[in-house]
Formats: structure tokens, C-alpha cells, sequence
């Protein structure tokens, strides 16, 4: 088909730009012009009920980034979110898959178990559990007084609500974590493990070296994934605690909302979107880089 | 020591199973309850196993007398599924389009569409909001949903799976009358059912469970999606009972547990699917 390569068929070029046309309508409209107006308005201080009023004030948004108090903390709240639920969340659905890997009676309740919050929503997650946790009437409470612990204040609290909020998420996540770490491990020779087994290697022995570098790729892809979306939350803050108490669960992404959309101070929040958004693509870059370093 | 060791693994299996399970088990028991009974039950077995002389269904009763639930649920389900079929046509020919075509500027039009891949959307949600407001189409259904049906990365997944479909099937049917979008019709799309189920379901979920567009993009009650509606009736009223609350949990989460039911296999292979590449 290498003739084709050279000159373009009328009918064809119309056909494919046909089949295109959507698509590029819809992602130019909803996507690139967004992005573009976040350039524009992160220089001027636009506020959305004084359309005719906005000035180009440079970059003076971008010095009150700096000098901004409640975003620092909602970018160290967020940092704090990311680091503890990659971890945690990856690490139960590793400690989940090799369970429901083994061939055992009850494999599949467990692994029906496991996954069944994968049914509920952000939203439904975030208001059962915020029930749940309420410190004089929650179910929670009453089963640690129960195992005769002492009753936690948790949302409630400046330092115990993001790890809630960490623990919660990591709980409603990791069973689909899980299903993809499954069936990394089904993927691995299991002649490695018979081989190791001739050895004399203990089960830990055969985790480390067998299982770990098998799922490597797996891992690379999960904790890729796992970082950006952790940066992005938003929802379990904004319907759980209103990224209260003392702004001690502002995600940057609620601040940009808050900003932006409840305050309606366009100007300002697109300055943040613009930072947040880089930011993002960096980190995404960065952790990808780290990895193929790794593998070299 | 082997059985010491399986009993270990049957009590760390069991209480994992018990962690997930809990919340869930006392969700759906207490909207069946009244909220003295819940209250009441709350530090005894109960809680968690079903008393059946104790369960009602005032709840259900009493919620949909207050809040018109099946409104929303129908609003979410006319929004996910639009999205879904729109987002199957729009982005499945997209994909195609590249996978197949040649002309002037594929090149750019790939590399533009795996740019936009690494923009995280939620990121631009507040100038996504902009150019729709300035549109005038806030508390529109055309503005909640046509910024969501176009997603690179289906276009891109679509590409990838009809790279691998045998051009000489497609010259075959147009020896037989076909013209592009008919042969596509009538043979490519029926030999990817698998991949648009799968596609498709992760899409209706994602519609579903959407919660920040919506917030920002819809304000009127009439059209509210549930996701939004289920967060009104939890922080309008900070003194809604217990069990209509878990009765509004509940309902919402029926319809998504039967589409686990009916799709299993699809939403499993589409979660793997995308760990696995």
C-alpha cells in the first residue's frame, strides 16, 4: 500500500474528515477553548458579575499565589492526601489481590467483598461514611467504645479529618486496584514459583523476587494514575467537610472551585487553574520519568 | 502448623471481607428502619444483621413524600445514557477515521488529540464552566452535556482497536455496494460489540457518578442529575432522619449494583483492560 503514501485520495480525505468532524468540534469548544481562556483571564482580575470591568493586571494574580496563605495550605493539604492514600490504597489492593489469588473455598465471596464498594458512588460513599463517623451517634464510635477503645472526634478534628478522609478513600478504592494487581498475577509464570520452590525459597523470598518485579509494570501504571487522580479530589472534602474544619481539608482543586465559582472570582481562580494545571502535567511527567530511569 | 496458618488466612480473609462489608450491610438494614430503631440498635448485633419485626419501609415512604427522587434518578439515567450513546458514535468514528484514512495532516490531528490526553479535565473545570456560561447555556441540558461527549482517550482507544481490523474485509463489502459509513456500520461495528459494551459501561458509570460538573453546571432541582440532589438533600436539611438518608443511598446504588450484575465481565475486562496498556 506504499503508493498510498504519496498522493491523497479526494474521497478518502473528505470521508476521514467527515468521520472527524465532531470530535474535533467538541474537543476544540470544550477543551482547548477552556484552556485558552485560562491564559487569558489568569493576567486580568475579571469578576464574573462585572464582565465589562476586567483589567489586565499582569501578574499580580500569580504574586498573590505565592503570598496566599489558605492556598499553601490546600496545596500542602493535598500533597499530605496524595502521599498517604498512593501508598495505603495501592498497598491494600496488592494485600487483597494476593489473597483472593489463592485457590481457596470462599475466593469468590472474598473477592465479591472486596470489590462491593465499587457500587457506590463518591457522593454516597462520602455522606454513608460522614453518618457513619459522626462522633456522638456513629456507628464507628460505638464500635470502638465497643472493643473498648476510646471515641474518636475524627471529621470533626483539624489533624484527624484528612487521614479520615485518606483511609475512606483508599477503603472505596482499592478493590478496582485490586482486580488490575489480580490479573498482573495470573500473568506470572508460575513456573518461576515451582522453580523457586525447587530452591528451597520461603514465600517471602518468592514475594520480593518473583511477584514484585513481575508486577512491576502494573505498579508503574497504577501509581501514575493513582498520584494524578489523588491530586484532582475534591469530592469527599467538599460534600464531607466543606474543607473545613479551619480549612484543614481544602483540596486545591476546592479552592480553585470556592474561588472561582462560589466567589465568581474568574481572574484569580484561572491564575490557579493555569498553576494547578501545569503542575499536574509535570507531575505526571516527572513520576513517568522516575520509572523509566528505573527499568534502564 | 498448615492449619494454624489457613486459619490465620480464613480470620484475615474474613475480617477484610467484614471492613468492606459493614458499612454497606448497615446502609441498606437501617433504611429499613426508623431512626429510633437504627439509634437503638447501633452498639448490638443488629446493626448489622437484619431483626425482621423491627424493619419498615416508612422510610421509602416518607423520602419519596419529601423529595422527588425518581425524578433525579430519571434525569441521571437520560444523561448517561445520551452520553453514552453520542460519546460511541462521536468518538468510535474519530477513531476509525484515523485508523483507517490517510490524508493531509493526520499527523497533527493525532498528536493534538494525545496532547489533550495529558490535560487533566477536572483541572479546567472552571473555564469549561466559563465558555459554557458564556454561551448562555448553564442550566441547560445541551450545556451539561455536550462538553463531555468527545473523550481522547476513547477516540484513542477506538483507534488502537480498529488498527487491528483486516482492511481486505472492509474493500470487500464496498466491492458489494458499501460505502465508507456503511461497511463501517455494517461490518467494523459488529465485530467490536465487546469493546463499545465496555466502553459504554465505564462511560454510563462515569455519568452517573459525576458530582463536580453537574454541581457547577445545573442548579435547578428539575433537571438536577442524583449525585447532586442526594448532596442538596444531605446539607440542605442537616436534620434529615438517619433512615431516609440511608433510603436515598440505597436507591441510588440499586440501579448501579444490577448493572454489576448484568455487565460484570464487561467492567472487569475495561478495568483491567486499562491497567494492563
Amino acid at each position: 500500500m506504499g503508493f498510498r503514501n504519496r498522493s491523497y485520495k479526494r474521497a478518502e480525505v473528505i470521508t476521514a474528515y467527515c468521520f472527524l468532524f465532531c470530535a474535533i468540534v467538541l474537543a476544540l469548544l470544550f477543551i482547548v477553548i477552556p484552556i485558552g481562556r485560562a491564559f487569558t483571564y489568569g493576567f486580568t482580575d475579571y469578576y464574573l458579575l462585572k464582565p465589562d470591568d476586567k483589567a489586565f493586571i499582569g501578574l499580580d494574580n500569580f504574586y498573590r499565589i505565592a503570598t496566599d496563605e489558605v492556598f499553601l495550605k490546600s496545596f500542602l493539604n493535598t500533597l499530605q492526601f496524595v502521599v498517604l492514600v498512593v501508598p495505603l490504597q495501592l498497598g491494600m489492593a496488592l494485600g487483597l489481590a494476593m489473597i483472593v489469588s489463592k485457590k481457596v473455598i470462599g475466593n469468590a465471596f472474598f473477592r465479591t467483598a472486596y470489590f462491593s464498594p465499587a457500587v457506590l458512588s463518591l457522593v454516597v460513599i462520602s455522606i454513608l461514611w460522614t453518618v457513619m463517623l459522626n462522633p456522638t451517634s456513629g456507628l464507628i464510635n460505638e464500635i470502638l467504645t465497643g472493643l473498648g477503645l476510646p471515641a474518636q472526634p475524627f471529621l470533626t478534628s483539624t489533624t484527624q479529618a484528612m487521614p479520615t478522609i485518606v483511609f475512606i478513600s483508599a477503603w472505596s478504592g482499592c478493590g478496582y486496584q485490586m482486580m488490575i494487581f489480580l490479573a498482573g498475577l495470573t500473568n506470572i509464570d508460575k513456573s518461576l514459583y515451582e522453580a523457586a520452590d525447587i530452591d528451597g525459597a520461603g514465600s517471602f523470598k518468592k514475594f520480593v523476587h518473583i511477584t514484585l518485579p513481575g508486577l512491576k509494570p502494573i505498579t508503574m501504571f497504577l501509581v501514575i494514575t493513582t498520584t494524578i487522580q489523588a491530586f484532582k479530589l475534591i469530592v469527599q472534602p467538599m460534600v464531607m467537610t466543606g474543607g473545613g474544619p479551619d480549612y484543614s481539608t481544602m483540596t486545591m482543586l476546592q479552592y480553585i472551585y470556592e474561588y472561582g465559582y462560589r466567589h465568581r472570582n474568574i481572574g484569580y481562580a484561572s491564575a490557579i487553574t493555569l498553576v494547578f494545571t501545569i503542575f499536574l502535567i509535570a507531575v505526571s511527567m516527572v513520576i513517568k520519568r522516575l520509572f523509566k530511569e528505573e527499568k534502564a | 502448623m498448615k492449619r494454624v496458618k489457613k486459619a490465620l488466612f480464613y480470620l484475615l480473609a474474613i475480617a477484610l471481607a467484614l471492613q468492606f462489608l459493614i458499612p454497606l450491610v448497615w446502609m441498606i438494614l437501617s433504611s429499613f428502619k426508623i431512626d429510633d430503631t437504627i439509634y437503638k440498635d447501633l452498639g448490638t448485633i443488629f446493626a448489622v444483621v437484619p431483626h425482621f419485626p423491627d424493619l419498615t419501609l416508612k422510610s421509602y415512604q416518607e423520602l419519596l413524600g419529601y423529595y422527588n427522587i425518581f425524578q433525579n434518578l430519571f434525569n441521571s439515567l437520560i444523561y448517561a445514557s445520551i452520553t453514552v450513546l453520542a460519546g460511541l458514535i462521536i468518538n468510535s468514528i474519530a477513531g476509525y477515521s484515523l485508523a483507517r484514512f490517510h490524508f493531509p495532516f493526520k499527523n497533527v490531528v493525532m498528536l493534538f488529540i494525545i496532547a489533550l490526553m495529558i490535560v487533566p479535565i477536572e483541572a479546567i473545570i472552571l473555564p469549561l464552566f466559563l465558555v459554557v456560561h458564556d454561551m448562555g447555556l448553564i442550566n441547560t441540558m445541551a450545556g451539561y452535556l455536550l462538553p463531555f461527549f468527545v473523550n481522547v482517550m476513547n477516540i484513542f482507544l477506538f483507534r488502537q482497536n480498529f488498527m487491528s481490523y483486516p482492511g481486505e474485509l472492509i474493500e470487500a463489502s464496498k466491492v458489494d455496494g458499501l460505502g465508507e459509513f456503511g461497511s463501517f456500520c455494517r461490518i467494523v461495528v459488529p465485530s467490536s460489540v465487546p469493546m463499545y459494551v465496555t466502553v459504554g459501561i465505564l462511560t454510563f458509570l462515569a455519568s452517573w457518578n459525576d458530582f463536580l460538573w453537574p454541581v457547577m453546571a445545573i442548579s435547578n432541582s428539575g433537571l438536577m442529575p442524583i449525585q447532586v440532589a442526594l448532596n442538596a438533600i444531605f446539607s440542605d436539611t442537616y436534620n434529615i432522619f438517619t433512615s431516609h438518608m440511608m433510603a436515598a443511598l440505597t436507591m441510588v446504588t440499586i440501579p448501579i449494583v444490577l448493572l454489576f450484575v448484568v455487565f460484570q465481565k464487561y467492567i472487569i475486562d475495561g478495568v483491567v483492560r486499562s491497567g494492563i496498556k
